[in-house]
């Protein structure tokens, strides 16, 4: 999961010279190495609460409604971040608010390791989530800003790589820990503890990256703007792309003209309720209630305390090839198509873990077979509606509309996140975990639905194009 | 001189730029389009006279401020403001806030207000 990325649909520019190789490749490689950092916390802070989850709830003695907050508390900090962290970097800049984050990222690591008690470790959940908004928006602007635009989509691409690396990261760490230390009452605080390492080498690469050219050329700090571009781009590219940047700033301001009074229109309403259609139902195929409360799953359905946290790196592997697998299709297939297949297999897996878990007697098979159903699930939404929504929400938009839709969608996201954390543990103790993935295959039904009725064809298609038709058929 | 219209994403915005061409061609003024739109305005249509210009929103802005501002910027050179007015049920008002009646009470010039023909 990750944020929006834009590079694809800048208007035509002059053409520039190639961006031949030299020491600035270099460089702008360094920037992307430091900067994808934001992406890898985003992914660890999210993922590390599976497996720490357990011994939580033995120190704290959590209930199923604590246990959701405590999981789910941050991504309502991270929805807030999320509308906060964009205007903040359109403010102070992208490199300072990035070092920024990484302090909120590394106060907020340290309270959840020394809170003593409940009432420090919510509040310090929270403040995590808002780095983890921040940076869900500013590092893909950043990178999209600072990579020449033949590079700019595959830089994003590797943003959000790293989102899933670092869940997948946190899951090995939290096996290992979980195996080495589980006896210990503190060893959650290990498995938290080592997101402060990611959170100090990005504030301290940070601090010798440059700012955003694109960011100080719509500050009218042109003589900055060049030196940063003649850091990252061979010299004749460098003085060429000025005028590019120039014309991406002025792009840009003009993205954020829709707003509210716009929503009079029907056509601008209909755009809003799909690209919200789609961020509500990515999320409500639970694939966050994996990445949070995998372990846990496990130990219900069967495993061990150590053998859960050890299975639980599948989840993190397949989601990662998933993501690898969804990539490599993205642009080769139809949206539709591909949105209607990955509803229909996580629809299907769902009844699968929802059928396995009410049939099959106690035992190691079906833990097994549930572990299988579920990694299952993991592969085909991560490589399907995952990285296909994010994809959808950049550029469903017309122009003027996006900075405001987009905001509108991925604050729904995270909120809709949030609602499935919170509720997810509440609704295992409460009705079971077949008949909760039996909730979760309906609400993909309905996904399915929605997708067919309402959800246009995108691919290959300008945004001029699209909004004409919008215009057409809602108005 | 000129003639000033605002112009909706609506029938009544097509409206209102129709009735100021033909205002502006009464007055023998050029005429100022404010495209109130999220899209581009096709004017291709539009006669030779008068001639006219086209104004774009920039920015998060309120729509009624940007005519407002419009407005300010060619003081004492704009004469009339056409806008296009329809009926609005009592929430869409409460919700979306209404365009029309806050640009009759703010702007200080004389305001033709446009209806679709029934």
């Amino acid at each position: 999961m990750a944020a929006p990325h834009h590079g694809s649909t800048s208007p035509a520019t002059p053409a520039l010279p190639p961006d031949t190789r030299g020491p600035h490749s270099k460089r702008l490689g360094l920037i992307t190495v430091v900067a994808t950092f934001g992406g890898l916390l985003f992914g660890y802070d999210t993922g590390v609460i599976n497996g720490a989850l357990d011994p939580m709830i033995a120190y704290f003695g959590l209930t199923s409604f604590t246990e959701g907050l405590v999981t789910s508390i941050l991504l309502l900090g991270a929805a807030i971040g999320a509308a906060v962290g964009g205007k903040l970097s359109d403010f102070q800049g992208r490199r300072r608010n990035i070092i920024l984050l990484s302090v909120v990222f590394l106060v907020g690591t340290l309270g959840c390791v020394l809170a003593p008690t409940l009432g420090v470790l919510v509040p310090a959940r929270f403040v995590l989530g808002l780095a983890v908004g921040g940076a869900s928006v500013t590092v893909p602007v950043y990178l999209a800003e600072v990579a020449p635009s033949e590079r700019r989509g595959g830089l994003v691409t590797r943003n959000e790589l790293m989102i899933v690396s670092g869940q997948f990261a946190a899951f090995v760490v939290n096996a290992v820990i979980g195996n080495v230390w589980g006896e210990q009452e503190d060893v959650w605080r290990y498995m938290l503890a080592v997101a402060a390492l990611p959170a100090i080498a990005l504030f301290v690469g940070m601090l010798t990256m440059p700012e955003s050219p694109r960011w100080l050329a719509s500050k009218g700090r042109d003589e900055e703007a060049l030196a940063v571009l003649r850091q990252v781009r061979s010299p004749e590219r460098a003085e060429a792309e000025l005028a590019e940047v120039h014309l991406l700033a002025d792009e840009e301001k003009e993205a954020q003209t829709g707003g509210w009074s716009d929503l009079g229109t029907r056509w601008v309403r209909r755009v809003l309720f799909i690209a919200v259609g789609l961020a509500v139902f990515q999320q409500l195929t639970g694939i966050n209630s994996i990445i949070y409360y995998g372990t846990q799953l496990l130990t219900d359905v069967g495993f061990s305390r150590n053998g859960a946290l050890i299975a639980n790196t599948a989840n993190g592997l397949f989601s990662l090839l998933g993501c690898l697998v969804g990539m490599r299709l993205m642009n080769r297939v139809n949206r539709r198509t591909m949105l209607l297949f990955g509803f229909t297999g996580t629809t299907t897996a769902h009844l699968l873990v929802g059928l396995s878990s009410l049939l099959l007697p106690d035992g190691v098979l079906r833990g097994y077979v549930i572990l299988f159903f579920v990694v299952a699930f993991v592969f085909v939404m991560q490589g399907t509606i995952g990285p296909l929504v994010w994809l959808m929400l950049a550029e469903i938009f017309p122009l003027k509309l996006r900075g405001f839709g987009l905001g509108v969608a991925v604050f729904l996201l995270w909120i809709t996140n949030f609602l499935v954390g919170l509720a997810f543990p509440q609704l295992v103790a409460g009705v079971g975990i077949s008949n909760t993935f039996f909730v979760f295959a309906a609400l993909g039904v309905l996904a399915l639905l929605f997708v067919r009725t309402f959800v246009p064809e995108t691919r290959g298609r300008s945004l001029e194009q699209l909004e004409s038709q919008f215009r057409r058929d809602y108005s | 001189m000129s003639v000033m219209v605002a112009v909706t994403d609506s029938p009544e915005g097509a409206h209102a730029l129709q009735v100021a061409v033909g205002e502006a061609r009464h007055f023998g003024t050029d005429l100022v389009v404010l495209n109130l739109t999220l899209g581009d305005l096709d004017l291709s249509s539009l006669p030779g006279e008068p001639s006219h210009v086209v104004v774009e929103r920039r920015g998060r802005r309120d729509p009624a401020e940007v005519v407002l501002d419009a407005l300010q910027e060619r003081e004492g050179s704009v004469d009339r403001l056409v806008i296009g007015v329809r009926r609005r049920s009592p929430v869409g008002k409460a919700v979306l806030g209404s365009l029309s009646q806050q640009l009759l009470l703010e702007v200080d010039i004389p305001v033709l207000a446009v209806k679709l023909p029934a």
